[in-house]
């Protein structure tokens, strides 16, 4: 806060001679209403920068000299001899205030009352005075209110919210108002649909609902209303007082609730009212009985455990058993929607609502921290750098991130691998670093951290990075390029991952055993993960690996071509564009244009052989991967799907662009698409760029 | 979350101190001296939230929550005005502009944020 007063005392002594410079001016022509709407404009901008802070003094004289001010801008009090006078004057006391940092001595204190007095004869503001006193009051209420609050015994009140039509061109989000009363204490609130109209009449920039808010809570009425402060004007709200105790804490009352207060109807509050006396009666009676199971459950509280041990079979059972409950879903709501039954469609939107909520409570069970296989890379990180004889600080960031179990079990290994090349090949030994001017102790980082619907973790270390030049010799020695290839620094360094690469000049005990890491990389799209690798040479290298959160249930987009189903991951879906037939079929150069950009486009139905019932008009599915878009054609696009994903039979394991199979609701199969693959093996630049790659093996060889 | 939050007053320690309260609450914070200057944040980029004072040289905040609410992209966004006590005229022609609140200054940085959590979140 200092730094900021020091900032406004400099600001405001520009203004105080801003405003004696604009002052001498009004002198001259004292009718100006835009010299006097400046002065105002700046005697405003003083007294809001000094009573934000403290200049408690230089505040309440400016507002006072403000008031005259304001007074003069509408028309109500004329310029005139004294009043210039005694403005210049204060403004001459203001300039005291300032240098003295809002402290007066004897003197200054006494032409201080002087000038107000002054003033006030001049404003005679009476109104001013109320609205002083009245802040007073408010601040005593704010300090005995009591912040912890007995909900047993808050009473309870009966809100009706009614906004008025426009109420969004004010910016005004009602929902917030809703929940802001949520804050206040226990709250329970019914959304009413009855002015809404026919979707044909509907405006969307209206607003047709309403809410009746039962709210039990210690604050006043006034306080209450406090959080519609804002929408006074917009929005009509009432409060009635029902109980003196919390309702909603009664069970038998928010039970009767819900078929009382009826979403298409305003409720009658002396109905209401009269629900709650019976409710009260009935209650208690029964409150005796309560207290008792009150203290029984709580005694049963106390010897509750707070974790429990389960096997992972037994998870992997419930697992199964969600996934199979999610397609079965699948089929209820697909029979629902076939079946004109608004009890039956509610009843399956309720199954889908609880099946998805089993479904992410599941998974989250089946989640557990990256840090549980830690220990063991700091125990890798210890012995090997004892072995070799290198100094290695192991730092491990973000291992509380949480991975399916089924990942991080198939992760262990190829983390291995990375980090005894990193120990192996990547760190230099204590002397060489010193002399590189490194610190003596190389260090590993891990960081593991959430981006979106995936997991990143990172292997960074500050050893002596990768060569690509050697790389490159290394590819031309072994054929897989020539020497006129030209790759980009990447393309380079992806090589490393190609079968049969490995970069260690010295076959060591640890590793480069011809286990490359192409082995890594393989491993780690087993589990639909990605590896990336930086380097630079002298400074380190960086693996980052991608990872799905989960394997086996994912959110998918659903398309149709022809009468097969397909599904693809939502993850990687960007946009969906129609196009005409026309268009796809005669893509030139296999590039079409969505949204103004040329991007690639790949024909499924063509991929796919399927040639019956061409459709007019395609939907294309922008798909992103890897910051590479590409277009998808399909015939249509469906909607979301969950696609619980089945692996797919052993005789179809050597094809690629598909990562298993789903059961639709209606029990037929949708193929669950690999955008990265289908990238790799239909898109022409990728595989111009691989052919190229491979010819130039071809010849060497 | 973090929203992107405008706020123009042509007080500069005004300005400093409502971003740094914001930003302190982890918002990312777009300042201006006028009405004039806030309409470069407003071409097209995602804007959450309008904080304005009133009175400012060039173009005031009446002006300016009027010319917001008259582009497309902005119509429904939530305007805050920074008023005093003693304004209850001006804040009726504020809101008849089209601002969704107001805040009272002086604020403590508790008061300003509960107003901003009124009209977005």
């Amino acid at each position: 806060m200092e730094q900021f007063k020091k900032k406004f005392l400099e600001e405001a002594s520009d203004l105080i001679n801003s405003l004696e410079d604009v002052l001498l001016k009004l002198d001259e022509d004292p009718n100006d209403a835009q010299i006097i709407e400046e002065i105002f404009r700046v005697m405003h901008s003083l007294k809001g920068g000094s009573s934000m802070f403290g200049f408690e003094k230089m505040d309440g004289f400016t507002h006072e000299l403000e008031t005259v001010y304001d007074l003069i801008r509408i028309g109500s009090l004329e310029i005139n001899r004294e009043i210039m006078d005694i403005t210049l004057a204060a403004v001459d006391h203001l300039k005291v205030l300032l240098e003295n940092g809002d402290e007066l001595d004897e003197r200054g204190r006494k032409n201080h009352q002087v000038l107000l007095e002054r003033i006030r004869k001049i404003t005679n503001s009476k109104e001013i005075q109320e609205e002083k006193t009245n802040q007073g009051e408010d601040k005593d209420r704010e300090l005995t209110e009591d912040k912890s609050r007995l909900l047993e015994s808050a009473p309870t009140y009966f809100i009706t919210v009614k906004p008025h039509e426009e109420i969004f061109n004010n910016g005004t989000n009602p929902l917030l108002l809703i929940d802001e009363l949520h804050t206040l204490g226990h709250c329970k609130a019914f959304v009413k649909q009855h002015k809404l109209p026919l979707f044909d009449e509907l405006d969307a920039e209206s607003c047709y609902l309403e809410w009746e808010v039962f709210l039990s809570t210690d604050q006043s009425t006034d306080d209450i209303m406090d959080v519609f402060i804002f929408v006074e004007d917009v929005c009509e709200v009432n409060i009635h007082k029902i109980a003196r105790e919390n309702l909603l804490a009664i069970t038998s009352f928010t039970s009767e609730l819900v078929n009382f207060i009826k979403t298409d109807k305003e409720t009658d509050v002396e109905a209401l009212k009269s629900l709650v006396e019976d409710v009260q009666n009935q209650n208690q009676e029964e409150d005796a009985e309560q207290i008792r199971l009150k203290d029984l459950s709580s005694q049963k509280q106390k010897a509750n455990i707070s974790n429990i041990r389960v096997s992972s079979d037994k998870l992997d059972d419930l697992m199964n058993l969600v996934s199979e409950l999610v397609t079965t879903q699948a089929s209820l709501s697909l029979y629902a929607e076939t079946h004109q039954s608004p009890e039956l469609a509610s009843i399956a939107e309720n199954i889908e609502k609880i099946s998805r909520q089993l479904r992410d409570n599941t998974f989250e069970i089946c989640l557990i921290p990256i840090e549980t296989i830690m220990i063991r890379f700091k125990r890798l990180v210890r012995d090997l750098s004892n072995e070799l004889d290198k100094e290695i600080q192991f730092i491990a960031e973000g291992t509380e991130t949480e991975l399916d179990k089924s990942i991080i079990e198939g992760l262990t290994d190829p983390l291995m691998h990375i980090f005894r090349n990193a120990i192996d090949h990547g760190i230099e030994s204590a002397e060489e670093r010193l002399q590189k001017g490194k610190p003596r102790q190389g260090r590993i980082v891990l960081k593991a951290y959430y981006s979106g619907t995936h997991v990143f973790l990172q292997i960074k270390d500050d050893g002596k990075g990768i060569d690509v030049e050697k790389i490159r010799q290394k590819a031309i020695n072994r054929g897989f390029i020539t020497p006129e290839t030209q790759l980009s620094y990447k393309e380079l360094l992806n090589l490393v991952f190609l079968p049969g690469f490995s970069t260690a000049a010295m076959v060591t005990e640890l590793s480069g055993r011809g286990v490359g890491l192409d082995v890594v990389v393989k491993k780690i799209s087993d589990i639909r993960g990605d590896v990336e690798i930086e380097s630079q040479l002298g400074v380190g290298t960086t693996i980052t690996i991608k990872l799905p959160l989960t394997l086996s249930i994912i959110d998918g987009l659903l398309v149709k071509i022809d009468h097969t189903h397909f599904v693809l991951p939502l993850s990687s879906v960007d946009k969906c564009f129609e196009a005409s037939n026309y268009d796809v079929q005669n893509a030139f150069n296999n590039k079409i244009v969505l949204d103004g950009k040329q991007v690639p486009l790949v024909h499924l139905r063509k991929e796919f052989d399927i040639n019956e019932n061409n459709p007019d008009l395609h939907q294309v599915v922008q798909v992103n991967y890897d910051d590479y878009k590409i277009g998808l054609s399909v015939d249509s696009v469906i909607g979301e799907y969950q696609a619980v994903l089945k692996p797919l039979g052993r005789m179809f394991k050597k094809q690629e662009i598909i990562s298993g199979a789903t059961i639709l609701g209606d029990g037929t199969i949708a193929l669950v698409l690999d955008p990265a693959k289908i990238i790799s093996t239909f898109d022409r630049e990728t595989i111009m760029k691989r052919e190229q790659l491979k010819q130039t093996t071809d010849v060497d060889t | 979350m973090e929203k992107t939050i405008v706020i123009v007053d042509d007080s500069e320690s005004i300005r400093e101190v409502v971003g740094f309260t914001l930003k302190n609450a982890g918002h990312k914070v777009l300042s201006a001296v006028d009405g004039k200057d806030a309409l470069k944040f407003f071409g097209g980029d995602k804007v959450d939230l309008l904080v304005t004072d009133l009175h400012m040289p060039e173009m005031n905040g009446i002006e300016l929550i009027k010319e917001i609410r008259s582009k497309d992209n902005y119509k429904f966004i939530p305007i805050l005005f920074l008023t005093t006590e003693s304004q209850q005229v001006k804040k009726m022609e504020a809101k008849q502009a089209g601002a969704t609140g107001w805040i009272v200054k002086p604020f403590v940085p508790e008061k300003l944020l509960a107003a901003i959590s009124k009209v977005v979140r």
